[in-house]
């Protein structure tokens, strides 16, 4: 009853489409600034050279969870428009699983030219639902005027902390993305990879393994130990960015969108000052970055499926990834593009190291339940890091109650079989 | 109809009063009991929106079960009960100690008596960010689970004691002040004739400004979302966020609907409380 109510407002609230002349599809995502302008210089681009299909922006809210909340509001209610979702890739299984957005292997999909992990963190029951379209990585930024290399293992991050901030200046050593949400999870599954643990075997909690013990206890020493300052426990991107910019910090981690701000010498402290790393890693694992960025995908309501894959296809193609990546930084998900000498200017960092962090990029667990479980285990990390509570107890709960909900929805232990 | 002439008249008018109200009485339905009555019905299915192939079926009294078992939902009670006790509290203390002074004449009373008012005028979420603001410059405040609860209950101090101070105001500007006088002729103290005079005469106005500020304060949400979002962890989460969070983050709709009964019925118990205790207050001041 709900669901009729919301189609029925979203007609009244979304007017009627044209009838014929071009088909319209619609596409929707984050519009905000140079990313904002760019897509829209895009679609009329294709616009153009495309006279049948007529694009049209929905913008969506910036902040992921908010425009998670309404994609989902919109899907259960059916809405056929907008046609085409910008996607977090931990959302893919869940969107699919839910019958929400469209198998894109009807389309032939050229899904050897991408890199192996972006694709795998968009299938679901072995088939592709949505089509990577810039790749986010969590990277370490580092002072190149204070240290003289990037520390490679957490002990020698800790002493290179030291050794930088004895004087009081920059303040802090390292800052990262501390508040209860999902960047704080992104975070974690890097200390987490630099031990070699995992969140979920199949169907399995593993979260509270050794491994996981071990990170979490890292990452709660290093803010004990003043290595990485408390206030992170509210930071989210922006802050330590700000941080670091102004020269308050050694070393951040943040994502790929930091660098164009930070090299702007106008805004910045800390232009021609910096570089970026692989995250450290500790005894028994590797250098991990957690992936991120941005899928399309087709609203499986939409009535315009095939003229959506066309968009879809343009989007993604090869020089539309090189102008994204000129203009707002983001990393392309085709390999061929790293070739592109183009790239080399268009990316702060060389595209040879750029590709070596996505090669070894960890995507979230691949699962419909992914909000879900995250949120459990953001609390506990959170919890343990502002000190109410052990690494361990607060890990051991998190599994728990993780553990609980996956075999709730038969997702659980003995439906591994299922991916 | 065998009626005689005066009933049928009354009743034609009594019909036509019914026809009157009708709009009121429905716009009342419309707008309290629906949505009251469809969260009821809500809480006694299953409805995720995230997953939609669990459809929506009826489960009983299954999410009460679960709210009952759930130490996050105690947890935020728990912080919802401190929070209420600590800023009320707060609130009457400082709210009675400023409407004595705002009662004397002085010069300028009238200037104090309208500043006084400044932070009850500022919306909410503004005053929550400047006090974050304010305390995310220093370490470690908002993100130590005891600690937090300090710019959270003061700044709802801040803000809400000018409401109280003005309610109490009003209560003791109905005193009358030939009772002073008789109190002082009679050799009473400052503290003996406020014990004896001002505070059972003010009681009235005591209890309606603990009723709207219990009500108010167990219903917290805006100022600790912006405040701490009911961190760290979920140490400062009340009750209204939580099932905020149910509903609009996870949109468990099934689940989020039980939550909201049941801060339904915890308000309404209090309401209820406060009724008959003001009731008797009333009662008592006019024997």
């Amino acid at each position: 009853m709900r669901s009729s109510w919301l189609a029925l407002l979203c007609l009244l609230g979304c007017g009627s489409e044209a009838v014929g002349g071009p088909t319209t599809v619609t596409v929707s995502g984050s519009v905000l600034g140079a990313e904002g302008r760019i897509l829209r210089r895009q679609l009329e681009r294709f616009d153009r050279e495309t006279p049948d299909v007529r694009v049209e922006m929905r913008p969506t809210p910036d902040a992921a969870d908010l425009r998670h909340q309404l994609y989902v509001q919109w899907l259960n209610a059916r809405a056929t428009d907008p046609d085409i979702l910008q996607v977090d890739a931990i959302w893919t299984p869940e969107f699919a699983a839910a019958g929400w957005i469209l198998p894109l292997d009807p389309f032939a999909p050229d899904t050897a030219a991408f890199f192996p992990v972006t694709i795998e963190a968009n299938r679901w029951q072995g088939e592709l639902f949505a089509l990577p379209w810039f790749v986010d990585v969590g990277m370490l930024y580092w002072r190149t005027d204070l240290l003289d290399r990037p520390p490679a293992t957490w002990e020698q991050l800790e002493r290179d902390v030291r050794r930088a901030t004895a004087d009081g200046s920059p303040r802090y050593g390292l800052v990262w993305q501390g508040a209860r949400y999902e960047g704080l999870v992104t975070v974690f599954l890097e200390y987490l990879g630099g031990f070699g643990g995992r969140i979920l075997d199949g169907g399995r909690v593993t979260v509270s393994e050794p491994p996981g013990v071990l990170a979490l206890t890292t990452m709660r020493d290093q803010i004990r130990r003043g290595v990485v300052p408390a206030r992170v426990l509210t930071w989210h991107e922006e802050e330590p960015r700000f941080a670091f910019q102004n020269g308050e910090a050694a070393l951040m981690r943040n994502w790929p969108y930091a660098v164009a701000p930070m090299q702007d010498s106008a805004d910045s402290r800390v232009a021609g000052r910096f570089a970026v790393a692989p995250m450290p890693a500790g005894p028994g694992g590797r250098h991990t970055a957690a992936f991120g960025g941005a899928q399309l995908a087709i609203n499986a309501f939409s009535p315009e499926a095939e003229a959506a894959w066309r968009v879809i296809d343009y989007l993604t193609r090869p020089e539309q990834m090189l102008e994204r990546a000129e203009i707002v930084g983001q990393f392309p998900t085709r390999t061929g593009v790293y070739d592109d000498p183009a790239l080399a200017e268009a990316l702060a960092i060389p595209p040879a190291q750029a590709r070596e962090i996505v090669e070894a990029a960890v995507p979230r667990p691949v699962t419909p339940v992914y909000t879900q479980l995250s949120e459990m285990l953001q609390i506990q990390l959170h919890r343990a890091l502002s000190g109410q509570a052990e690494p361990a107890a607060a890990l051991a709960r998190a599994a728990s109650e993780m553990q609980a909900l996956l075999d709730r929805v038969g997702l659980g232990r003995g439906a591994v079989a299922r991916r | 109809m065998p009626a005689a002439e005066p009933r049928g008249v009354e009743r034609s008018e009594a019909r036509l009063a019914y026809g009157m109200v009708a709009p009121a009485v429905a716009t009342i339905l419309l707008v309290a009991l629906f949505p009251l009555g469809w969260t009821i019905w809500e809480s006694f299915h299953l409805h995720d929106l995230r997953m939609p192939w669990l459809g929506q079926p009826f489960v009983g009294f299954e999410n009460y079960g679960e709210v009952l078992r759930d130490r996050r939902f105690w947890g935020a009670m728990g912080h919802t009960l401190w929070f209420a006790a600590a800023s009320v509290s707060l609130e009457l203390v400082l709210g009675c100690v400023l409407a004595l002074a705002m009662n004397r004449t002085f010069r300028g009373r009238a200037l104090v008596r309208a500043s006084i008012l400044i932070p009850w005028a500022i919306p909410t979420v503004v005053g929550a960010l400047v006090w974050r603001f304010m305390f995310e410059g220093l370490e470690n405040w908002l993100t130590h689970d005891r600690l937090a609860w300090v710019p959270v209950i003061l700044a709802d101090t801040w803000k809400e004691t000018p409401f109280v101070a003005l309610l109490l105001l009003a209560g003791l500007q109905g005193i009358d002040p030939t009772l002073y006088e008789a109190a002082r002729i009679d050799g009473a103290s400052a503290w003996r004739q406020f014990r004896f005079v001002t505070l059972p005469l003010l009681m009235p106005a005591i209890l309606v400004a603990l009723i709207f500020r219990t009500m108010n304060a167990f219903r917290v949400f805006d100022l600790i979302y912006v405040l701490t979002a009911g961190g760290p962890g979920t140490a400062t989460e009340p009750i209204a966020l939580y099932t905020f969070n149910s509903l609009m983050h996870n949109l468990r709709f099934g689940y989020g609907s039980t939550l909201s009964v049941l801060v339904f019925l915890v308000t309404f118990a209090l309401a209820l409380g406060y009724i008959r205790l003001l009731g008797g207050g009333l009662t008592e001041t006019r024997s």
